[in-house]
């Protein structure tokens, strides 16, 4: 099932392993998401998940000979891209609007 | 067979390096310094993605998030001149040790859920299988003829966000 396609090597480390790695990436970037009180690090707590994932879409796609999985994570890694700019910019006017960037302090929709 | 044996070391050595840092990344109380820490792990995320025979993602992975997601990150965290988080007094300690918890288990949920999950026959409409010597190619046609409707819908996006981005930093809030 992992290697015996036709022109694909085998592969040299258990598919399992990769697999693990993405999940515990993942786990730690939930971890970060929900302890961080600074937005910007939430965000990139949520950048880390998204890498997790991409790690997981390259395996399978490598576990099944598949090139699918790695167009979708070259459109993961473009939509990150342009989330992160406006997620950003979205920060920098929050700043400039709340003079501070701590989750704990912007409330202006809680209650 | 000693080639695959290295294979063993690489992948051992990358998945520590990403997993440490990206731990580093969350105890972390400067922001700079998970910033940095999340570009080792994405470093780390590159070598693992060449050892899954995909190089053009491994490349981009390194051009695209750690050189320009993770530098934008930095500009922004030194233009706001972020400071440390609040130091420890930790005023919602309840919820800290939740959102532990809840990672944690769902981190034992998920790894247990992939371990098991068996993969999907191939043989799917869009399965092309990876010749690896000519990987790359295979991507740029399958880019532009399966995926391209997606591609051109992504550049449009890339444009209405990069417009976006530089309205929403114009504009004042008060």
């Amino acid at each position: 099932m992992t290697g015996a396609l036709p022109g694909v090597a085998p592969m040299a480390v258990p598919p399992g392993a990769f697999l693990v790695v993405g999940t515990l990436l993942f786990a730690i970037g939930l971890a970060g998401a929900l302890l961080k009180r600074n937005a910007l690090l939430i965000f990139l707590s949520i950048e880390l998940m998204m890498n997790a994932v991409n790690l997981l879409f390259l395996t399978y796609a490598r576990m099944r000979g598949d090139l699918a999985g790695q167009m979708i994570v070259f459109f993961v890694i473009a939509v990150a891209a342009a989330e992160a700019a406006v997620g950003l910019a979205i920060f920098v006017a929050l700043f400039r609007a709340h003079r501070t960037v701590d989750v704990d302090k912007i409330a202006l929709l809680k209650w | 067979m000693p080639a695959l044996n290295g294979q063993l070391v690489v992948f051992g050595f990358a998945s520590f390096l990403a997993l440490a840092f990206a731990l580093l990344m969350v105890v972390q109380k400067t922001p700079v310094r998970s910033v940095l820490s999340l570009v080792v792990t994405f470093f780390g995320l590159s070598v693992l993605a060449i050892l899954l025979a995909a190089p053009f993602i491994a490349a981009l992975q390194i051009f695209v998030y750690a050189g320009a997601i993770l530098v934008l990150f930095l500009f922004v965290i030194m233009l706001l001149n972020l400071k440390e988080e609040a130091a420890d007094k930790d005023d919602r300690p309840v919820q800290r040790t939740l959102g532990l918890l809840v990672a944690l288990a769902l981190g034992g949920l998920l790894a247990g859920a992939t371990l098991r999950a068996p993969v999907p026959p191939r043989g799917a409409p869009t399965g092309t299988p990876i010749p690896l010597p000519d990987e790359i190619p295979a991507l740029g046609r399958l880019l532009f003829s399966d995926y391209l409707l997606a591609f051109e819908v992504l550049s449009l996006l890339l444009l209405v966000a990069a417009v976006g981005a530089l309205l929403l930093s114009k504009r004042r809030f008060e």
